[in-house]
């Protein structure tokens, strides 16, 4: 199972459990301000999230700068529809064995990681979408 | 994307292997080193890195202790490295890599009648065991790593001019030799676009089947490198080399072995997210070397291509 957390959105203001999203398909994404594949992911992620909508399924990122104003400050110049978390200290990425970013996953209805990845380049977000829409199509 | 591998992981590349085994070591010249040459970029499970690097050591100074002396003889040599190397983790914290070299040597002794020299052929072999217990990630500044490696004869070192030519003419040492290292690394931020890293090898060398040594050697170095951005990067160093003197059975071979310090600058472009190539230099700064007269490395350069899967 993934590892659990908890926290507050910064950008929409919701209580983020991730038990909560049991029965809902997660991409769940850590970045950081200062890496730049993965600023240029985070539109990529928010027009994926658009394409696939979300009845069964719900992006959700962490920003792991040390310094939350940086990454608040991106967010505020280039905003995205999902809910993103903060953790500077690690207390949500530690868990999922973060060394390099960007690094993201795949989590199953049932909470368990079934993909994960290290890198972002331009294009990947179609591999992704296809990826998600076969988990979300896959009898649990 | 290897962002935040970039500098950190490069510079370990580069400096967790700062010298190699003294393959040359009757003339102290550093010789064909090899650890520089081996690959150990792979960090995370699953990676793999080929490499692609070569090295070219000009070895006409000539030195007496620490002072340099005008060489009379009118000698010139030069030996030339060609390294492929894989590295590839096994875990997050494990890893192996391991190369194949071909070595050419030339020498010339203009005052004699007997013109060039040349050697090639395939070197020896290496295979080292990484495990990184201390890794750095966006929580975690330091990184502390261990290793174990092994040097393996591959070919002949038998070559002949009408004798047997002697042992820093031969591509292969022929003989075994067993290398330790460690290595730490500090982040001087989150993104790890600026890093220290100090290591430190020692190398113990086996006799060949003529019942020569290489002397063993200790290597230390410590520098700092900075990521430019996503494609470029630099690095700057000082490397600090002793070695024994060679041995056959139980006596010292007179005029080999000493002590060099270096300085040794680095750049790495990322032509591709996969594929970086990467110069780098050693330049002498001072020696202190063993015997009446010895012929050491006046410069040396190199060049590397590394892909990454």
């Amino acid at each position: 199972m993934a590892p659990g957390f908890s926290g507050q959105a910064v950008n929409t203001g919701q209580s983020i459990r991730l038990q909560d999203y049991a029965g809902k398909v997660v991409f769940l994404d850590f970045w950081a301000s200062w890496c730049p594949p993965c600023v240029a992911s985070l539109p990529a992620y928010n027009q994926m999230r658009r394409d696939i909508g979300t009845d069964g399924f719900e992006v959700i990122a962490v920003n792991v700068d040390e310094h939350s104003e940086d990454g608040l400050a991106f967010l505020r110049r280039h905003p995205v529809d999902y809910p993103v978390l903060l953790d500077p200290a690690g207390d949500i990425g530690i868990p999922y064995q973060l060394r390099t970013l960007p690094r993201s996953f795949i989590l199953d209805r049932s909470g368990r990681v079934v993909a994960s990845y290290r890198s972002y380049s331009a294009g990947d977000e179609q591999m992704l979408k296809q990826e998600i829409l076969r988990v979300m199509g896959s009898p649990e | 994307m290897k962002h935040r591998v970039g500098t950190a992981g490069w510079l370990i590349a580069l400096a967790l292997c700062g010298s190699g085994p003294a393959l040359g070591a009757t003339c102290s010249c550093a010789g064909t080193p090899l650890l520089t040459a081996i690959d150990t970029s792979a960090r995370e499970k699953g990676q793999l890195f080929i490499s692609y690097v070569t090295e070219d050591h000009r070895i006409s100074d000539l030195v007496s202790g620490s002072r340099d002396v005008r060489d009379e003889t009118g000698r010139d040599r030069e030996s030339f490295s060609q390294v492929v190397s894989a590295s590839y983790a096994l875990t997050d914290r494990w890893a192996v890599s391991a190369l194949v070299s071909h070595i050419e040597h030339r020498r010339t002794i203009r005052s004699s009648q007997l013109g060039e020299t040349r050697t090639s052929g395939i070197g020896d072999s290496v295979i080292l065991a990484r495990y990184t217990p201390i890794v750095i990630t966006p929580f975690n500044r330091h990184e502390w790593a261990l290793g174990l490696g092994l040097r393996i004869p591959s070919a002949d070192d038998d070559l002949a001019d009408g004798f047997i030519l002697s042992e820093d003419m031969q591509p292969s040492t022929g003989a075994r030799g067993t290398i330790l290292w460690t290595g730490y690394t500090y982040a001087f931020n989150q993104a790890a676009t600026v890093v220290f890293n100090a290591t430190a090898n020692y190398t113990d060398n086996q006799s060949n089947d003529r019942q020569y040594a290489f002397g063993d050697e200790v290597s230390l170095f410590a520098g700092v490198g900075h990521n430019m951005g996503p494609r470029f990067s630099y690095s700057v160093g000082l490397r600090y080399r002793r070695t024994d003197a060679d041995s056959r059975g139980k006596f010292d071979i007179p005029n080999t072995g000493g002590e060099w310090l270096d300085f040794v600058p680095a750049v790495q472009w990322s032509l591709t997210d996969r594929l970086d190539l990467g110069l780098s230099g050693r330049i002498p700064i001072a020696r202190d070397l063993n015997g009446a007269l010895q012929f050491t490395t006046s410069y040396s350069y190199g060049f590397s291509l590394s892909y990454g899967f």
